[in-house]
This record gives C-alpha cells, structure tokens and sequence, in this order.
C-alpha cells in the first residue's frame, strides 16, 4: 500500500514538471539512475549491495546494481524550499521496491545557515546522500566493507547546517537528531531511537576531509532465530540456574542498545588524480561486531576516461562475549553439558551471521567512461575474499568457499 | 598542390576552433557591493560552494560554457556535472538556472542584484558590470 502511494507520488512528479514548466523556476524536477548487469563466477553464494535480500550468480542480474531516483524541488520563497525524493532500487525485500527517500522542508535561517526537518539522509558516511547517484561517483558501487556497516539510510527528525568560507577554505558543519527504522534481509526491522549524527567537512581546493559520528540506540524487532536463542540461553539459566546464560542473552540482545559509527575520509581530485578514502569503527553493546573498516580508491584522468582501483577491507574488533563455563558441575543432568556446547557454538558463529557480520576484503579494478554529457559507462571487476564462512556474500551454500569474482557494467544517468 | 590542401585543412581546422576560443568574461548586475573577485571566488558560486550569489549558467551545447568552465574552475562538463549532482541530489544546493545565450543571461543579471553569469565579452555592456576576465 504504501509502495503503491509512492509509486503514484513519483508518477505525479512526472506530471509537475509540466504544469510548473511557464513558472520560471518555483519547482525542479532532478532525477537520476543506473541500469546494470551483475554477475559472478559462482552459484554458491550470491553477491548484494548491503542488506540486499539476494544478489548475484553466474546468472547475470539487473537487481544488485541498477536504481531509479527523482526528485522535486519547489522553492516557496527566497529562504523556504520543499524537497522529496523517491527511490526504487531492490533492497531488503526482493523485489524492486519504491521508497521515500527524502522529504524535508529547508530554511535557510541565513548566508551559511539552514535548517532542515522531515526526512533526510543521515549523514554517516562521506557518500551518504548520494551512494545511490552512481553518476556522482567514481567507483560502480560504495564498498560493501565499510557501506555495510551502517545500515541506517535516512533520519526523521532535524537538521542544522553551518557553512562558512575562510579565505580559499569551505568548511561545512552538520548536526541532525531523530529517529530512524530500516527494514532488514530476511524480514526483520532495526529500530534508531534517539539518533543524533554530527558531520564535518572542510573542502580546500582539490582536497576534502570529513569527520563523522553517528549515536544512537538499536533495537532489533522480528528477528525468529535471535528471539530463539535467547529463549534458549534464558531456559538454560533458569533450568539450571545458570546466571552466566542469563547475562550473555542479555548482552546478545538488541534492545535499546547503544551504538556509535566513528569515520573519517579524505577525497582528492587534484589535476588528473582522484583519490578517496575512508575509515570507520562501529560500536554497539549487543551481539553485532564492533569492526574496523576502511577503502583507499585511486584514478587517474585521461581525457574522457577515468580507471581507478580500490581495496576495502572489514575486520571483527570484538565481539560479544561469552561467559558460559564449557561443561556443567559433577551431578547436572547428562543433557546440560552437550546443550552448554550447542549454545556456544550458535553464539560464536554470530560473528559471522547475518547482514553487515563477518569479515572480508575486495579488490576492485575498474574505469569510468564519461562518453556523453550527462552520461557515464563503467565497467567493474572486484575479487572478494570472505575470510570466514561467507563474508559479506548472500545465502552461502554448504561447500562454498571464496574468492568470488564479481563482474558488472553500468550506465549512469542524471537529469 | 598538396601544400595547398594542407593548408586548406588548417585554415578549416582553425575556423572551426574559433568559436570556442571566444572571450569569456564574468559579469554582475551594476548595483552589486563588489567590483572585482579572485577566480576562486567565482568558482565558488558555480561549483555550489557558496550560495552568497546565484550563478545564472548557458546551455551545456554553449561553446562559452565550457570555456567559461574550464578556465575558472579547471574542469570539464562531465566534472562539473558530476560535482553538482552529489549537490543537488543531497538536498544541499539547486542547479544553477539556464540561459539561452550571453543576452538572456545579461537580463538575468541586470534584474537580479545576486545573480552572477557569465557572457561572451563581445555581449558586454552597460546593464552589467565585468567583474573577472580569465
């Protein structure tokens, strides 16, 4: 239903452009897409953007890497503009699905001054409001290492930003608070409550670096086999008063968690050389990692061509820890000891289960083709080596191993 | 004879560059504080850095636009188009407002204390003021 009112609403904005085309320039209708194939040389795993309900195989695929966005701006006055934002990619669910990205009104309270409230980006990554424009982009895709690690897309709530140029200088400040929700593979929903985001960025000349920080508290909601093993690891404490499995079902839990995503990036486009970088850490008080990512991209410029290679890499810093002794006292019942292991081995194998858990490093080669105005074509190879079980990759067979090679060819598009 | 063909080719080659190679100057409206900026400065309003001034550009088929582009901000089309829609698809800023040619964009500015633009210097008179030439 809601995907229904969307649809309409994207429909509709179709429509605006011409009935507003005589107002000189109160409504502008932007837009921009992908259409991309996507393939990999195995059928044992499937290869996703992050959070991706499935991905793809030796079959080629339009799903992982295409989209389609548009967006309204309608200017009310001099300092008030209205704009919104719909997207239709494929994501959690499977199928291509329309969503809201953003709709926010903004005031510009002064020069370097606005505010912002409604539904906006939230602002955890260097490419966070526009890893979906592949045209404003080097790379065919943001790396899955690092973009993974956040799955928040938008806050509801507010925003205030402060821009202000000091001699060849542009330093940029940001600061949102809010709420936000993202619907999770698999059926599950993660919940953000009390979500602030800071983002600062200082541009001088060809150079850029950011600071960022996301707060906020995570609750998981729906999730079967989560709500199962705590059932179980609760049954046990009680069964055989065993605190140490209250506490680590406790500290499994996603409810009302805190959470943080520290990052920090630099892009240069400095004559011919394109540089891009990042780092993060991800914290959360709950059985999902706390991880350290980061990716270096270089390019260089030759005429209309841009190849450039990149290297992600997402490593376990620490994850939840388990307390259980590994056996049960002389006189337990004969089932406890065999039950204790059985609970340990489904917690230890957390780290390496479910969207964004895990550990994995990409190789990415690949060259973007300027052509025609308003019009880029990039090709793609990345080599993805999941260190354990099946990385950051989909549905993982029994039997499969990595490394997996990924192909895709792209078109971008902005209107 | 062949002297003359190649020469023919030449005289045609550089005919057919003449036009891109007009003369791009910046212009205000007459009444705006400032009476002359940096390149930099005027990058600024035109790579959506600054939203002090609102940058009035030409068609993307404007020889003069891309001159103006690559002499002010050392990029070509696809480099600035690239930078505006990381802009325009954050919410961050709007796409300049298009011109038809360096007489609509005289218009623009000689109604619009804030407006900035860019002309062929021929087009150049009293209801704007030039206020860089590259």
């Amino acid at each position: 239903m809601k995907k229904r009112i969307i649809a309409s609403a994207l429909a509709l904005s179709f429509a605006v452009p011409c009935a507003f085309a005589q107002d000189a320039s109160a409504v502008r209708i932007s837009g921009f897409g992908t259409g991309a194939l996507t393939w990999t040389n195995t059928d044992k795993a499937e290869f996703g953007r992050p959070n991706q309900a499935s991905g793809a195989t030796k079959d080629v695929t339009t799903g992982v890497d295409s989209n389609f966005g548009v967006q309204a701006d309608y200017a009310v006055n001099s300092w008030l503009s209205v704009t919104g934002q719909g997207l239709v990619r494929k994501d959690a669910q499977d199928d291509f699905g329309a969503e809201l990205a953003w709709a926010f009104a903004k005031a510009k309270v002064s020069d370097d001054v606005a505010i912002r409230v409604g539904r906006m980006g939230v602002p955890a990554f260097m490419i966070s409001d526009y890893r979906n424009v592949g045209y404003a982009n080097t790379m065919l895709r943001p790396p899955a290492e690092m973009y993974s690690q956040m799955l928040f897309n938008t806050v509801d709530g507010a925003d205030v930003t402060w821009q202000h140029s000091v001699g060849d200088t542009t330093y940029t400040a940001q600061f949102a608070v809010g709420k936000s929700k993202v619907d999770i593979a698999g059926g599950p929903s993660l919940d953000g409550r009390r979500m602030t985001a800071l983002n600062l960025v200082a541009e001088h000349g060809p150079l850029t670096v950011r600071f960022g920080r996301v707060d906020g508290r995570l609750t998981l909601n729906g999730s079967t086999s989560l709500a199962a093993l705590l059932a179980s690891l609760n049954t046990v404490a009680a069964g055989y008063r065993m605190p140490q499995a209250a506490q680590l079902a406790s500290d499994i839990d996603v409810r009302n968690k805190k959470a943080s995503f520290t990052s920090l990036g630099a892009t240069l486009d400095w004559n011919d050389v394109v540089v891009q970088s990042e780092y993060a850490k991800r914290k959360t008080d709950s059985y999902i990692n706390d991880t350290t990512s980061w990716y270096v991209m270089g390019g260089y410029r030759i005429g209309k061509f841009l190849p450039y290679y990149s290297h992600a890499k997402l490593t376990i810093d620490s994850a939840v820890n388990n307390g259980m002794p590994a056996a049960c006292p002389a006189g337990y019942p004969a089932a406890c000891t065999p039950t204790l292991a059985a609970l340990s081995g489904i917690v230890a194998s957390l780290r390496y289960t479910g969207v964004s858990q895990g550990e994995q490093q990409t190789d990415t080669i690949g060259v973007r083709w300027d052509f025609y105005r308003s019009l880029a074509l990039k090709v793609q190879f990345d080599h993805v080596r999941p260190n354990r079980a099946g990385g950051l990759l989909i549905n993982p067979q029994p039997g499969f191993h990595g490394p997996v090679n990924v192909g895709a060819v792209a078109l971008d598009f902005v209107f | 004879m062949k002297h003359l063909i190649k020469r023919g080719i030449a005289a045609t080659a550089l005919l057919l560059t003449l036009p891109a190679m007009a003369e791009v100057v910046v212009v205000v409206n007459p009444r705006a504080a400032e009476s002359s900026m940096t390149k930099d400065q005027v990058a600024q309003y035109f790579l959506g850095k600054s939203s002090a001034m609102s940058p009035v550009d030409q068609p993307e088929s404007a020889p003069v636009r891309a001159e103006f582009y690559k002499k002010v901000t050392d990029k070509d089309a696809s480099q600035v188009k690239s930078l505006w829609s990381k802009l325009v698809f954050t919410g961050k800023a709007t796409m300049p407002r298009e011109a038809a040619d360096s007489a609509a964009v005289k218009k623009m500015v000689a109604s619009d204390p804030k407006a900035i633009g860019y002309i062929d210097k021929s087009a150049v008179d009293a209801s704007v003021k030039v206020i860089y030439t590259p």
